[in-house]
């Protein structure tokens, strides 16, 4: 099916983006999902859906922690927050990411001119 | 042990993933519902920009699993319950497969057991057989030759390149003081032999290099078969004494269990050449095998054997002109003899089975089409291609498996049959049977065949377009052409590839009725045959010798239903001596330029016992003695290469071996196949006389009787005995016995090649039926459509076996090309035919488009009966 290969922009980049997210503070799924759609600005064609499989890798891999909360509308929530583990693994690969960025940006510049 | 309390955990993550998206699409649901939207098409909003549920929900639980092993122990029993709930499926299928991995299985041992396990000697890649390779002159078309003492031992002292080489004589020995007297097939060795073999004996001691001289070489090694038979194993055998040819032998030494190199060896002695044998250089008896040394590799232990060869011929040109080395691998010598015919089998079985996985893949592919709307339902729920692939995947390597644990049932009895039959032929370590490779080769063919055979249904079935299969319903209609092609390439490809069978095996049969009928130039009926090797200590002059072997025949003549006895020094079919001569007429050259025939040696009467046709002169007679001038026959064959235009009798002949003057040619008589019903091409032969040859210690007798030839065996026996008590009698056959055993490697052949090519073509018979079957099923509308038209019921059958008709002749025209250039292989097991025979190849294609039209007749009839109001109501 398309939407797998759609969903990830690339490998990993919808995990980093939540544990960025959930860096500022804790969050449910729908209200990462919503947040994710707002910051950026609905650019990113993404199907809440597939936050779901994402942040079971990242449960699995021990980044984030899971806890039921009742929610602000009254509704009872998953929790999720970022682990020590996960924070460091943030840092490690938004640098990585802004290496490639980079690289990528150069690239991108000496072509137009 | 994180992953075990994981695996607890699990159902209790898998219920909080579930209850954590339901609550999302709830709140999700809640908000749109609050901003103003119909809440029914709020939930449809809600799901849209979520996606896939059940996806998320499987891609999310397949976190935490190992996804491949779960998915495939999943399928596996998915598949369990699909093959359960269709069992006529499920047997046709396993049963094809049981069959055509039960052949292989079946070869595949032969070939393991023959060629693949390794000798049982110590590093046996470094062991090497050297042999003579002769002078193209007198031995045209012969590679490999028998080595002579003297040129033995001198590549021994000359060469560098070998650790050791060891000469080994063939022969047997008659065994007296043990019972009943008998002839045992021993072995002289040099005394390095068990050493270059890197073989220990378990009991005593190899050979001392003292013991290879003369005079004191009366020790013996026995086998360990030997020692069980005639000692039951007691650890007292060292030091006895055990008579063979009535000299008396101490035993040395036991052989380990097994071992009985080379070729059923039962004992070994010494070599112990005296100077005088030491010396013979053009009278070749010998097998070299010499062991490599390290870092030395093959071509170079060549150079130096070419070298020393060419040494020796210049020094020896009357006995070494001509003569060569030739250096090869001892562990080829088994796969040179069997090798071919077994590749050709083993070919044979790959093709059948490779039929066997045509069959299934059709199977599986018209039962598949019938499952393509579950299949379509899978994708759009959103299983992958890959994993629906995986799915039809599982379920035929579910039934190869199945498959391959019945083939191993049947391959035990086919196993145990081959094995009866070729068994006694092999050396005692070859052991043919079920053993771990076989096991292994077993499963490996299984799995690859389930592979293979589920490959195009599965490929084929995800190639097609899901909302056609979803909206066509049962797929009953006429629209998967596309599957049909590949059923109909399947089939045609089955045809084609029994046809190369069919024809494999026609070609066998005709090769054994032509070798059966083949004039091999005497008459096999009622004659029995005996052999008999005497003593040459009890029986140590001519006189004696010759003496012996005349009071025998007379006792025999003299018995009630024997038409007339003689005896030969060896049967026609069974090859013997070849020796140099010199030809009246013919330029005088030294030996080694002396044309080489076929020499036997012959008590009178011998024509008649056999019925050889006396084509000129006269038969030799008892007044042929050793005070009468020297006489030999020659044949046809020789009497036209020697002297064509003239009259033969009267000329002479000098055997170079023998001593004493020129023979005089007495009479012409007509060819024999002397070395094979299948060696076609005539054996020059001289025939000279037992009583005017200087002494011969072993015979075959052969006896004319006017009774079945085996109803005299005990009576002949005890004629025997009458003369000499202590003697053995060995080998009573008769000599259709001796015909039989000359063409038994091509009768197995056939048998097993027209076996293979029998499953062949009932596997394709049954695959066409298949095809025809379900075409018919899936045209059931068309055909009822053409009826209501007015159709006549032959029209319906005309096409519906038309349509089988032309897939049989499209795989015929493909198998006969195929034929073409694969039959040659087999061009070496072929007899009086060419491998493109003609005959061969019409009348097997007859019969395979016979069987193929018989195979689409049913379903043919059963679309002339589709009766077009129910089939227009079908759907």
């Amino acid at each position: 099916m398309k939407n797998r290969e759609q969903r990830d922009l690339f490998p990993g980049a919808l995990e980093m983006m939540i544990l960025r997210t959930l860096k500022r503070h804790p969050l449910h799924g729908y209200a990462l999902a919503q947040h994710i759609k707002r910051t950026s600005n609905d650019l990113l064609q993404i199907e809440e859906g597939s936050l779901y499989p994402a942040l079971q890798r990242l449960l699995k891999e021990e980044l984030v922690k899971a806890e039921w909360g009742v929610s602000s509308t009254n509704r009872r929530v998953r929790i999720y927050k970022l682990t020590g583990k996960g924070a460091k693994h943030l840092e490690h690969e938004v640098s990585r990411f802004e290496t490639m960025l980079d690289g990528i940006t150069r690239v991108l510049a000496r072509g137009e001119s | 042990m994180n992953w075990l309390k994981r695996l607890f955990s699990r159902r209790r993550i898998y219920g909080e993933l579930s209850e954590e998206i339901r609550e999302h699409l709830e709140e999700k649901v809640e908000e749109l519902v609050a901003g103003g939207m119909p809440r029914k098409e709020a939930a449809a909003a809600a799901r849209r920009a979520f996606g896939n549920v059940t996806l998320a929900e499987e891609d999310g639980r397949e976190v935490w699993r190992w996804p491949r092993v779960e998915n495939m122990i999943e399928d596996a029993r998915y598949g369990l319950r699909v093959l359960r709930k269709s069992p006529g499926f499920t047997a046709v299928a396993v049963m094809t497969l049981a069959l055509g991995i039960g052949a292989n299985t079946a070869i595949f041992s032969v070939v393991n057991a023959v060629l693949f396990r390794p000798l049982p000697f110590r590093d046996p890649g470094r062991l090497m057989v050297v042999w003579h390779t002769p002078p193209q002159k007198s031995f045209p078309g012969v590679t490999k030759f028998v080595v002579s003492p003297a040129n033995y031992l001198d590549w021994r002292d000359q060469n560098h390149v070998f650790e050791q080489m060891s000469a080994v004589g063939f022969g047997n020995f008659n065994l007296t003081g043990m019972g009943q007297p008998e002839s045992v097939e021993g072995r002289a060795v040099s005394a390095d032999f068990f050493s270059v073999l890197g073989v220990q004996p378990v009991l005593g001691r190899e050979f001392l290099e003292e013991e290879d001289q003369p005079g004191h070489g009366n020790v013996v090694v026995i086998s360990h078969e030997f020692w069980q038979t005639h000692f039951g194993g007691s650890k007292d055998v060292l030091g006895s004494q055990i008579k063979l040819d009535d000299k008396s032998y101490e035993v040395v030494g036991v052989a380990p269990a097994k071992f009985d190199f080379p070729f059923q060896a039962k004992l070994w002695v010494p070599l112990a050449w005296t100077e005088k044998e030491r010396a013979v250089r053009g009278n070749h008896g010998y097998t070299v095998i010499a062991r490599l040394k390290p870092e030395i590799e093959m071509k170079k232990a060549q150079s130096e054997m070419d070298t020393i060869s060419a040494r020796l011929a210049q020094q020896y040109p009357a006995d070494d002109a001509g003569w060569g080395a030739v250096v090869l691998r001892l562990n080829l010598q088994m796969f040179q003899q069997v090798g071919p015919a077994l590749l050709v089998l083993f070919g044979a079985v790959g093709f059948v089975l490779l039929i066997a996985c045509a069959n299934v893949a059709n199977l599986t592919l018209a039962k598949a089409l019938g499952r393509r709307k579950e299949i379509a339902v899978r994708r759009a729920l959103g299983a992958s291609r890959g994993r629906v692939i995986s799915l039809v995947l599982t379920e035929t390597i579910l039934i190869s498996v199945i498959g391959g644990a019945l083939a191993l049932l049947l391959a035990h009895f086919v196993i145990e049959a081959i094995a009866d039959f070729i068994g006694p032929q092999l050396p005692l370590a070859v052991q043919i049977g079920l053993d771990g490779w076989v096991l292994g080769f077993t499963l490996t063919i299984s799995i690859l065949t389930g592979f293979i055979a589920g490959l195009a249904p599965s490929w084929h079935l995800t190639k097609t377009n899901l909302n056609e299969s979803l909206k066509q319903g049962l797929g009953k209609t006429d629209a998967d052409s596309s599957g049909g092609r590949a059923r109909s390439v399947f089939v045609a490809a089955e045809v084609a590839v029994s046809l190369v069978l069919l024809i494999g095996a026609g070609l066998m049969i005709r090769t054994l009725y032509l070798l059966k009928n083949a004039n091999s130039g005497m008459d096999a009926r009622n004659v029995l045959t005996v052999t008999l090797g005497i003593s040459s200590e009890k029986y140590a002059t001519v006189a004696q010798q010759n003496g012996f072997f005349h009071h025998v025949l007379e006792q025999i003549r003299a018995l009630p239903g024997v038409e007339f006895a003689s005896a030969v020094d060896s049967l026609p079919l069974q090859g013997g001596s070849t020796q140099p001569v010199a030809v009246e007429g013919q330029p005088v050259v030294p030996m080694a330029d002396q044309p080489e025939v076929a020499v036997r040696l012959i008590a009178p009467g011998y024509l008649r016992v056999m019925r050889i046709p006396l084509k000129q002169g006269r038969d030799i007679t008892e007044a042929d003695n050793a005070n009468a001038r020297p006489v030999v026959l020659v044949s046809e064959s020789f009497a036209r290469r020697f002297w064509p235009n003239e009259n033969p009798i009267g000329k002479h002949v000098k055997l170079t071996f023998l001593p004493g003057e020129a023979s005089d040619v007495v009479g012409v008589v007509g060819d024999v196949r002397l070395n094979g019903l299948s060696v076609s091409e005539p054996v020059q032969s001289v025939y000279h006389v037992m009583a005017q040859n200087p002494g011969t210690t072993f015979m075959r007798l052969a006896v004319r009787t006017g009774v079945p030839p085996s109803s005299l065996t005990s009576a002949v026996t005890e004629a025997i005995h009458r003369v000499d008590a202590d003697e053995p009698v060995v080998g009573v056959q008769t000599m259709e016995a001796v015909v039989d055993e000359s063409i038994a490697q091509n009768r197995l052949n056939m048998i097993l090649l027209s076996a293979f090519a029998g499953l062949a073509l009932l596997l394709a018979s049954i695959g066409i039926y298949g095809v025809q079957a379900y075409a018919v099923r899936q045209r059931t509308r068309e055909v009822g459509i053409r009826v209501a038209m007015g159709a006549q019921a032959a029209e319906v059958f005309r096409l519906i076996i038309g349509q089988g008709l032309r897939l049989a002749i499209i795989g015929i025209v493909i198998g006969l090309a195929a034929s073409f250039a694969l039959t040659r292989l087999m061009a070496s097991q072929l007899y009086g035919l060419s491998a493109t025979d003609p005959w061969t190849f019409i009348g097997v294609s007859i019969v395979l488009l016979t069987v193929a039209l018989a195979a689409c007749f049913i379903p043919a009839r059963r679309a002339t009966r589709i009766d077009p109001v129910v089939a227009l109501r079908y759907e």
